[in-house]
């Protein structure tokens, strides 16, 4: 039997305070006093707004993949002969805090499967995004804002996508309506709120009917990988698509799917810290070789990459997975209005031309 | 040949000039400049220029080898990108043969003193590009308007008199284009392009004559104490995300691929994302634009965390015109005062 509650609006901060005793809690968020101001997923603390009228700014993946994380500090030792550097301890000790993502969006969760895929199942799994993974349950908000930017539809997820959610809201009037969908979810709805009444609870039900039949967004990525393949050499393609291209890092940092990562040593006489952080294919510094040489020398090579990646090596390496959670962000944020749905689109448009 | 080509204008550039355009017999900017394009292309490279893109409330840079393309070709409010940096970055600069034909290309008046400031920092010779100039009356800030209403699919966007006019799944939004402006351009004081070959549309009156209304943003800022300056910009730069748009959009930002922040050897910056990493980074920027920032708001416009990065760039700016009196990219002989060496200086 399903746990569900209903939490009326005014009552949603007591609400969550009262959850955030029983787990950490990252929830959506402005990230400066204004309202309307950019946002993120932030550790919730009593009388933070939380904002589920609209998609947050900047992705999800940093609950599992931070920005930056310290994977080992270390520390050389001197031998008495005089040898800076004979020995070397390693501390790779670390605290993950189970936390609950309490209104995430179906698209966020979606590209977690994309995450799972590189860092968890193998041939290598990366013990610390494994670590978060495990300790970390989401609640996903129905979408009913999608704009004209989403296309979740289009790549595999929609407005009501569950895959990988503990528990579901479902925005009503007046509050929300949360059901649990997996037993430890259950426990943590327990003596929170009562259950909603038959009214509320009927007009979740259309509100998730109708969420499920939603198409959004109109993009036909069949087919992509074989017509990416063909392109490949077509340099004029490329000019033409990305040409405006400013080669920075927007389209990566804000992709709930893009996980690509640099390692790098901090190091202060003798001791020091190894870094992980996020890295951006679309910065030459990315294929870099020590020789001097880069595979990758121009914006051209790069963003081919970038596109190559989501909609051919991925569904082509994990069988039709989509290296794109639909999310639109890459849109958005674009300086100069590049839509991947446009380059993505006219891969397999007559090739001659 | 109605509309033909000004000669070589300069900075301060005379009304008489700007008027006689004005007279020619198109009827809207686009046309003209449609028809002035395609006059041109033939004797240019390519033609850099705004138009239209999947989302009716931005434009998207295009790049015209090919009179096909020209309709595509758009001008006004909405073109609010800076294009000059295309012409010391790919495509322009790499594509392009040295004896090759002009690039032509559409400035507005705060992107015509970027163009000016490549010209005097020898990145570009004058003979290289056609300018073709676009008074300006500014350029709507599609964030702000998100702001105000809420955007689901925008269907189309247009500027009619002093309102931009939305029609949004059906819903017509009519916003006052005063409240939706970039911040950088309700201080403006060169609506007008200050070099170009030719000039399309009515001239725009500045909306600032004095430093006091250009710089109004810096002195508010500047009057707050010490310790609330610091707070407000650490709480500003917390929300970096390290993209480096703001540096790629900038068309001064010239070391490209060798900037300070990623370089390896040796490594200035970490690759931590802390507030001392971040603050360093927007600092250093600044400090490489002193006296070449023309205040385009280009790092400002990109920025998808909302921080508002030109104002350390004003305040640079804001000191060389009380200081020297100089402001960058006015007038391509000019040489900046930060880019001379006087042994017999006695100033400083």
């Amino acid at each position: 039997m399903a746990v569900k509650i209903f939490i009326a609006t005014d009552r949603l901060d007591s609400v969550l305070e009262k959850l955030s005793t029983k787990i950490d809690l990252l929830i959506p968020a402005s990230l400066k006093d204004d309202k309307s101001a950019p946002t993120g997923f932030v550790p919730f603390v009593p009388g933070t707004a939380p904002a589920f009228d609209r998609q947050t700014t900047t992705p999800l993946k940093k609950a599992l993949l931070p920005q930056v994380e310290t994977l080992l500090r270390f520390e050389y030792h001197k031998d008495p002969q005089g040898s800076p550097k004979s020995s070397v301890t390693v501390d790779d000790q670390r605290q993950v805090r189970p936390t609950l993502v309490f209104g995430a969006r179906p698209c966020d969760v979606k590209a977690l499967t994309t995450l799972d895929r590189v860092f968890s199942n193998g041939p290598y799994v990366d013990p610390y995004y494994v670590e978060r993974r495990k300790n970390t349950l989401f609640a996903t908000l129905v979408c009913r804002q999608n704009d004209a930017k989403c296309f979740c539809t289009s790549v595999g997820g929609g407005p009501a996508d569950m895959e990988g959610s503990h528990l579901r809201i479902v925005p009503v009037d007046g509050g929300y309506v949360v059901e649990a969908l997996s037993p430890e979810a259950q426990t943590l709805l327990e003596n929170l709120a009562d259950a909603p009444d038959s009214a509320r609870d009927a007009q979740a039900g259309q509100i998730v009917e109708e969420a499920l039949k939603r198409r959004v967004g109109e993009l036909d990525t069949k087919g992509s990988p074989e017509a990416f393949r063909k392109r490949f050499d077509q340099t004029d393609y490329w000019f033409q698509m990305i040409n405006q291209c400013l080669g920075c890092g927007v389209c990566t940092y804000v992709c709930p799917t893009c996980y690509c990562f640099t390692i790098t040593d901090e190091v202060e006489n003798l001791k020091g810290e190894r870094l992980r952080s996020w890295d951006s294919c679309m910065f030459y510094h990315y294929t870099l070789e020590a020789s001097g040489h880069n595979p990758r020398p121009t914006k051209l090579e790069r963003y081919r990459n970038r596109v190559g990646h989501k909609f051919s090596y991925i569904p082509e390496r994990y069988e039709g997975l989509l290296g794109c959670c639909g999310c639109g962000r890459c849109i958005r944020s674009c300086p100069v209005s590049i839509d991947i749905r446009q380059v993505v689109g006219h891969l397999k448009e007559n090739t001659s031309e | 040949m109605a509309v033909g080509w000004v000669k070589r204008s300069a900075a301060h550039h005379a009304v008489s000039e700007i008027e006689r355009v004005e007279k020619a017999v198109l009827e809207t900017s686009r046309m003209q400049l449609h028809k002035l394009v395609e006059e041109a292309l033939p004797e240019l490279e390519m033609m850099i220029g705004w138009a239209e893109s999947s989302d009716p409330l931005q434009t998207t840079p295009i790049f015209i080898r090919d009179a096909k393309s020209i309709s595509k070709l758009t001008c006004g409010p909405l073109c609010s990108q800076n294009l000059t940096g295309y012409l010391v970055k790919p495509p322009a600069l790499d594509s392009v043969p040295k004896d090759a034909k002009p690039i032509g290309i559409c400035v507005k008046g705060c992107d015509s003193r970027s163009l000016v400031a490549l010209i005097q920092e020898k990145f570009l010779t004058r003979d290289r590009v056609r300018i073709f100039g676009i008074p300006c009356r500014g350029t709507v800030d599609w964030r702000k308007v998100e702001k105000r209403v809420q955007l689901l699919n925008v269907k189309s966007a247009t500027v009619e008199d002093d309102w931009l006019i939305l029609d949004d799944s059906g819903t017509t939004h009519k916003i006052a284009l005063e409240e939706v402006l970039s911040r950088k351009c309700l201080g403006c004081r060169y609506p007008n392009p200050v070099i170009h070959d030719v000039l399309i549309g009515q001239s725009a009156t500045p909306r600032s004559t004095d430093l006091a209304t250009t710089y109004r943003d810096v002195d508010a800022i500047e009057k707050e104490p010490l310790e609330q300056r610091l707070a407000f910009w650490q709480s500003e730069l917390d929300r970096c995300i390290r993209c480096y748009a703001c540096r790629n959009a900038c068309p001064l930002c010239v070391c490209q691929d060798k900037c300070i922040v990623e370089t390896r050897e040796p490594r200035w910056l970490t690759q931590r994302a802390g507030i001392p990493e971040k603050f360093l980074f927007h600092f250093i920027h600044a400090m490489h634009l002193a006296g070449r920032c023309t205040g385009c708001g280009e790092c400002e416009r990109v920025c998808p965390m909302e921080i508002p990065v030109t104002l350390i760039k004003e305040k640079l700016n804001k000191i060389m015109e009380e200081m020297l009196g100089y402001a960058a990219g006015l007038d391509p002989d000019a040489v900046p005062p930060l880019l001379t060496f006087n042994p017999g200086e006695t100033e400083i």
